[in-house]
């Protein structure tokens, strides 16, 4: 091939098509696959697109933890502009300087959020979505409800339950639950968790780490009660499982998911007109509608059987237990240590 | 009388210079400096420096010797690896033979079949095991129902399961090691033999398998090696019950963010595989130099 013969048209394209390149304005969400893809793009990102004019690619690989991993590998670089994660890592990434701080000058829907939860997510997290650790339980396999996480120990549950894994925060979650319950606290008294946990693993089927698998234990009765997030929950209960969730009596702990930057992001200003809007209002609404979740505005407007099961108001806030997640971070370690000798060795 | 003409013998082709031995050795240099040394080295650095003050220190070896668990990876690791070296050398050592030595026009079909678990995903077939293994899988529910057993049989989320999976997947590479090394021994020693009475089993047992051992020496080191470094098979079929090495590793990386400890773990594994790699080629090549040796005396 005579290359020369192709450079004129070479470079014309490079003059030509570069600047029209870079004048499209292109946003990279990083998120979930699965419903929460098709949920997103629907309800968020074509109305974002149509209001901006700004065309967002979805990029769904990768869990918030594979995600945080890619950030912290390419030094803040990973090459997506907005990342949903959760509270502990945006914790983490500010303390290592590899996610922007949110500022609500420039992002006005910050200010809208309760303040206990932003808190909770720290300064480089914009707190989303809000979903709670429920007790899921087999509507036809249990003559009532459950009403406390202590329930879990029921002897008819015995070989009945399954647990999550301790690398799924919903088992650290758990363990510091039924620490406050049986009279320790979330960090410096856990000693009551980790017995409470090991007499879980006695009287569980084992453990597992993902959501799915978690409940396809519950899919096919194989396991009449575990704990699980309330946003998959009510995605069952809507498929028609026969299954229902209960928040107990002792409280619960929130999953905090939030819209984060990294620094290197190519298109900071689009990243932070879509966390604006996504914190919209109307953006709010929608969403807490169709993904099932809870919010972090109070003064969002939802049908009431959707409130009631959501977090949705400054009394579901109160509600809700706030570990100190920059501790909780601290001990992972020595916790999971711990966990595999005190709790997984006592499994069936 | 005739003449010969003599004419000067053509020139011989010039000595191929060093340094074009050098240029075809760089891109692959250059590939693996990229590639490997250059992580390896970030790896052991970032294992001997303080994850907050970057000061050197051994602390993270000191845990990984103290801690009971991550010594308890390591000797899982290793069973695991060998269970899994020994079970893809002595499953795969009959296929190839059969594949090195039939003339059947079924030959084709058995190296397909013996190729054919490379074409799905190691997770895809993992999955596979997994339906069939769990408490709720093909095989516990089918006992069930014949009333054959009470309560499921502990076939996964351990040891068994995990060499199980990692078998069927390695099995392939086993056996090309393996069919390669049979292809390369002369058939005329094994005719010879029975020729002179020997029988099938005393062939295969007195000449095939010793002149094979370079092949069961890679079949060996090679699935001894995938398997202590393999994912996702102990990560589905183990759970978290039988953690190796690399679930480990993974854990350490995402969950925890101790990046630090992680590279501990990995140069662990890595030593661990590479004494395991030095052993098997030092005993190979004794091996061979003793029979170089004792053919030397006779020739």
């Amino acid at each position: 091939m005579n290359a020369t013969r192709y450079l004129p048209l070479f470079l014309t394209m490079a003059f030509v098509g570069a600047p029209g390149l870079a004048v499209a304005e292109s946003l990279v969400v990083n998120s979930y696959g699965g419903p929460y893809e098709a949920i997103i793009e629907e309800r968020i990102i074509e109305p974002f697109e149509e209001k901006t004019g700004i065309d967002v690619v979805y990029d769904a690989v990768g869990s918030a933890s594979q995600d945080y991993a890619k950030i912290k590998a390419t030094q803040g670089q990973p090459g997506f502009d907005v990342v949903v994660m959760t509270a502990s890592q945006s914790l983490q990434g500010c303390k290592d300087g590899l996610l922007e701080k949110l500022d609500a000058a420039v992002i006005s829907n910050l200010g809208k959020l309760g303040p206990s939860l932003a808190a909770v997510a720290g300064p480089c997290g914009a707190v989303h979505e809000v979903q709670y650790m429920s007790l899921l339980y087999r509507t036809d396999k249990l003559p009532s409800p459950p009403t406390s996480w202590s329930s879990l120990l029921a002897p008819e549950l015995k070989g009945k339950i399954i647990l999550p894994t301790f690398q799924n925060i919903m088992a650290v979650f758990l363990m510091e639950i039924m620490s406050v319950a049986r009279g320790g606290d979330m960090i410096d008294h856990i000693d009551p968790g980790f017995d409470a946990m090991a007499e879980l693993a006695r009287q569980s089927i084992g453990f597992e780490q993902s959501s799915a698998i978690l409940e396809s234990y519950i899919k096919d009765g194989t396991v009449w009660a575990m704990p699980f997030w309330n946003g998959r929950a009510q995605l069952l209960v809507d498929l028609g499982v026969p299954v229902d969730y209960v928040r107990p009596k002792e409280g619960t702990i929130p999953l905090i998911a939030t819209l984060n930057v990294p620094v290197g992001a190519r298109n900071k200003q689009a990243a932070m007109a879509f966390i604006d809007f996504f914190l919209e209002k109307s953006s709010q609404e929608a969403w807490v509608t169709s993904y099932k979740v809870g919010s972090a505005r109070t003064d969002i407007d939802i049908p009431d059987n959707v409130r009631k099961r959501q977090i949705t108001t400054e009394a579901d806030l109160k509600s809700l237990k706030l570990p100190n997640l920059s501790h909780v971070a601290e001990k992972l370690s020595e916790w999971g240590e711990r966990w595999e000798r005190d709790v997984v060795s006592q499994a069936n | 009388m005739s003449t010969i003409a003599l004419t000067a013998p053509a020139a011989m082709p010039p000595a191929p210079a060093k340094t074009s031995g050098y240029l075809v050795l760089a891109p692959s240099c250059l590939v693996l400096t990229v590639f490997f040394a250059l992580p390896m080295g970030t790896t052991i650095g970032m294992s001997f420096t303080d994850g907050e003050t970057l000061a050197p220190t051994l602390a993270h070896y000191q845990r990984f010797f103290s801690d009971g668990l991550s010594l308890a990876g390591l000797y899982r690791t290793t069973v695991m690896s060998i269970l899994v070296a020994v079970c893809v050398t002595v499953f795969g050592y009959p296929v190839a033979y059969y594949l090195a030595r039939s003339r059947s026009r079924w030959r084709a079909v058995v190296f397909a079949l013996a190729l054919a678990p490379e074409l799905a995903g190691v997770v895809l077939r993992t999955y596979g095991w997994l339906i069939i293994l769990e408490d709720r899988g093909f095989i516990n529910d089918a006992l069930l129902n014949l009333g054959i057993i009470a309560s499921p049989l502990p076939l996964s989320k351990n040891l068994f399961a995990v060499v199980v999976g990692l078998t069927h997947v390695i099995l392939p590479f086993g056996i090309l090691s393996l069919t390669t090394s049979i292809q390369g021994i002369d058939p005329n020693l094994e005719r010879a033999a029975q020729m002179l009475g020997a029988s099938r089993l005393s062939v295969l047992r007195h000449i095939v398998l010793p002149l094979s051992v370079p092949g069961i020496v890679s079949s060996l080191l090679i699935s001894f090696t995938m398997a202590a470094s393999a994912y996702a098979t102990p990560a589905l079929l183990g759970g978290a019950r039988f953690k190796v090495l690399a679930t480990m590793i993974y854990e350490q990386v995402l969950f925890y963010i101790d990046w630090r400890f992680a590279a501990v773990m990995a140069i662990a594994l890595l030593l661990m595989m590479l004494t395991v790699s030095f052993l098997g080629i030092r005993y190979e090549t004794r091996r061979s130099n003793r029979r170089t040796n004792s053919e030397g005396v006779f020739s």
